[in-house]
């Protein structure tokens, strides 16, 4: 995404034309601001993400069993 | 190398057939939604199941929340006899559906997918428009639940098309686009 798409989708998440389907998300309570980093991954580094959270979720729960 | 890549790695090179739906697909998007597990649909044909069932036997599946002393044998056979598969694998768990809600079988799902390139593989994804199918028709509070995120990726995507129809330039996926992932688009 280069800078110019970047500016265009921060305008659309923080200002989203009334009656989209973004501005619902946003009434929601999505945090559509995540989407700006999301969006500027490919999809491999995207589920890689994923997995780290999932990694993470998985070391949390064994911290808690031991505790 | 994590669950997903390791996975989607063995049924790749197994050249077996099959459709990345539920969570995982809606991360692949762009979405920030968590997820723990991957689903497939997956072709039911006899020569699939048997590629299916050699990709993922690496994993040693076994079934995901029975009791560890119910007999659970992972062939080609068990596979023909049933139709989802709740499974858990030695990396993480994996869901084998052979039909998605409000979507159909195999080929329905490949005709509602989009290919993303994972792991430097092509890979059939369920695309946002056919994400939305899916949660709408399963209608569970946790299917509704995201289905704003998704429609508001959705809403994104098609605008991108529309500012790309307006320079002229293509405005759907071209095989070019999919090597350069990175944009406003999803994917």
């Amino acid at each position: 995404m280069n800078i110019r798409e970047q500016d265009r989708l921060i305008r659309l998440i923080n200002n989203p034309p009334k009656g989209s389907k973004l501005a619902a998300a946003k009434e929601y309570g999505i945090d559509l601001s995540l989407l700006v980093r999301t969006l500027n991954l490919t999809p491999t580094e995207r589920l890689q993400e994923l997995a780290g959270a999932q990694q993470f979720h998985e070391e949390l729960r064994q911290s808690m069993r031991r505790r | 190398m994590n669950f997903f890549e390791r996975t989607l790695i063995n049924l790749f090179e197994g050249g077996v057939n099959f459709v990345v739906i539920g969570g995982v697909a809606i991360s692949a998007h762009g979405s920030a939604h968590v997820t723990f597990d991957l689903d497939i649909c997956y072709d039911r044909s006899p020569e699939n199941i048997l590629r299916l069932v050699d990709g993922l036997k690496p994993c040693h599946p076994r079934l995901r929340g029975a009791p560890a002393e119910l007999p659970f044998l992972f062939d080609s056979e068990t596979i023909r006899r049933g139709l989802n598969f709740t499974l858990t694998t030695d990396p993480a768990d994996i869901n084998l559906l052979s039909e998605v809600a409000g979507i159909g079988h195999y080929k329905e799902a490949l005709a509602r997918s989009t290919t993303l390139e994972l792991f430097g593989r092509p890979c059939h994804v369920l695309s946002l428009e056919g994400l939305i199918a899916a949660k709408r028709a399963a209608g569970r509070p946790r299917d509704l639940a995201v289905l704003p995120e998704l429609e508001a990726l959705h809403e994104l995507e098609t605008l991108q098309f529309e500012k790309a129809d307006e320079s002229g330039q293509p405005g759907k996926d071209s095989h070019n686009d999919r090597e350069k992932p990175k944009g406003i688009r999803p994917h």
